[in-house]
């Protein structure tokens, strides 16, 4: 039998929406893949666009950034300013032939525990599709 | 056109002024077709200064390479003024750095002088190698006539303009103090011609590409050095902790260098086209440069170096920006 390919999906996730999102959807006993690496930052705007580059290296196959909806950031702004930056960084990627489908970035809300569940299927769906991330991945030394 | 007797008469005047520290210019390089930066403290220096096609340099860098060290006790900072000559795309240059308050706008003297172009050396190389003899240049009606030692040559300026002259959209200073000569018709338009050209190309086809344009790259870190937006004090590629970019030279590092450099400039860049003129290893680096300039100003409708009015593309936004990419 041939082994299916599971892939490393990183998760950006915002303290004050997103990571009590998912919190809920745990609460709440929703089901969905455990294929994301979720790490909690405490705003959208808080995440360097060089943190996508860097999970990339380190062997993420997929990132995901999440925060609050436009209007709801706890910091006022913050996820304005994420979604300039990663309105950028997705081309960027795109450009130098990076799968597009292995970035991602969403709005989830306190309350939204099952789209967190949604959110979190189609981002493992396209990180399947797109396959092992190999192109500049970190090689680990071997003696 | 550039009048030389005016442009040294001015840089005279200005620098004998006592608010003035010095002046930044361009002179004749020791061979061939170079140009060195000339630094102007005393007017009897003002006589090297030239400016004709061959002046390629962006002197915006000098403006924000000093060292600003913390002074002793009772020493009065030295405020006084830096003047520095400027072509059409060195003052876009100056401009952002006003917008980003890396210098203030009271501090320099900008002297603009209409540019019609300046030369790709390499081109010009290939058609005249081996010139030990320093050549001078200039322009004449859409022509660049070059005195070499052994007479003028007369080449029509397409042929060795510089890539990003081809498409100059902004060739007269958009900001300065002082005009040396009329403003020139503008004769280019950026349609990001080449850019489109890669984004036709399937992914595969782009990673190979990039993959084998990055992993020539030698990591000199010259395109850093001679950026005149890169100028922040501690930069991500200097510091040990966090080390964000290893300093082994392979493709993973080149790529994530690559990468953190073009992104560190988008929405900033003023297509200068000088990191490609340093690089050593020929990495197309405008290429990626000027991908997010497209994006920035199709998507996000921002022209960088413009109005030293305006906020900073990163540290701005606008509630309608667009978020289609969102889940």
């Amino acid at each position: 039998m041939k082994e299916q390919f599971e892939p490393n999906v990183v998760a950006f996730l915002c303290n004050w929406c997103s990571y009590a999102g998912a919190d809920l959807a745990g609460t709440s006993r929703v089901q969905y893949q455990p294929n994301v690496n979720i790490i909690r930052v405490m705003c959208s705007g808080r995440v360097n666009p060089l943190f996508v580059i860097n999970a990339l290296q380190q062997g993420a196959d997929g990132v995901l950034i999440s925060g609050c909806h436009p209007g709801d950031c706890h910091y006022i702004e913050g996820n304005f300013y994420a979604r300039r930056r990663f309105g950028l960084m997705k081309e960027l990627l795109d450009y130098v032939g990076v799968d597009p489908r292995r970035f991602n970035m969403s709005w989830v809300s306190a309350s939204e525990g099952n789209k967190w569940k949604d959110v979190v299927e189609e981002v493992v769906e396209k990180a399947k599709e797109a396959g092992p991330f190999e192109q500049f991945r970190r090689n680990k030394i071997n003696w | 056109m550039v009048d030389l007797e005016k442009l040294k008469s001015i840089a005279k005047e200005t620098v004998s002024r006592d608010d003035v520290k010095y002046l930044i210019g361009w002179r004749q390089g020791t061979y061939g077709f170079r140009v060195s930066p000339h630094f102007v403290e005393k007017p009897e220096e003002a006589e090297e200064l030239i400016f004709s096609p061959l002046c390629t340099n962006n002197l915006a860098s000098y403006l924000v390479l000093p060292e600003k060290l913390p002074l002793p006790r009772g020493v009065e900072p030295d405020s006084r003024k830096v003047a520095l000559m400027v072509k059409g795309c060195d003052s876009r240059a100056v401009v952002q750095q006003i917008v980003e308050q890396g210098i203030k706008r009271d501090e320099i003297i900008v002297i603009g002088c209409p540019c019609e172009g300046v030369i790709d050396l390499e081109k010009v190389e290939e058609r005249f190698p081996n010139q030990l003899e320093s050549v001078t240049a200039q322009w004449s009606n859409g022509k660049i006539i070059f005195h070499l030692p052994e007479g003028n040559e007369e080449i029509p300026k397409e042929e060795v303009l510089a890539t990003k002259c081809l498409t100059c959209r902004y060739p007269n200073p958009v900001l300065s103090d002082l005009m040396l000569g009329d403003e020139v018709e503008t004769w280019g338009d950026e349609k990001y011609e080449d850019v489109k050209e890669l984004e036709a190309k399937d992914p595969q086809e782009r990673w190979s590409f990039w993959e084998e344009a990055f992993s020539s790259c030698v990591r000199c870190y010259s395109c850093r050095n001679v950026c005149p937006m890169c100028y922040c004090e501690d930069c991500i590629l200097d510091r040990l902790n966090p080390t964000w970019i290893n300093r082994s030279n392979n493709a993973s590092e080149n790529t994530a260098f690559h990468l953190a450099r073009a992104f560190h400039l988008a929405g900033r860049c003023i297509e200068c086209g000088e990191c490609e003129r340093v690089c050593p290893a020929g990495i197309p680096l405008t290429k990626l440069n000027r991908k997010l300039s497209k994006v920035v100003q199709e998507n996000y409708e921002y022209i960088p170096g413009i109005d030293p009015e305006s906020k900073p593309f990163q540290s701005s936004y606008r509630p309608e920006d667009q978020e289609d990419f969102i889940l």
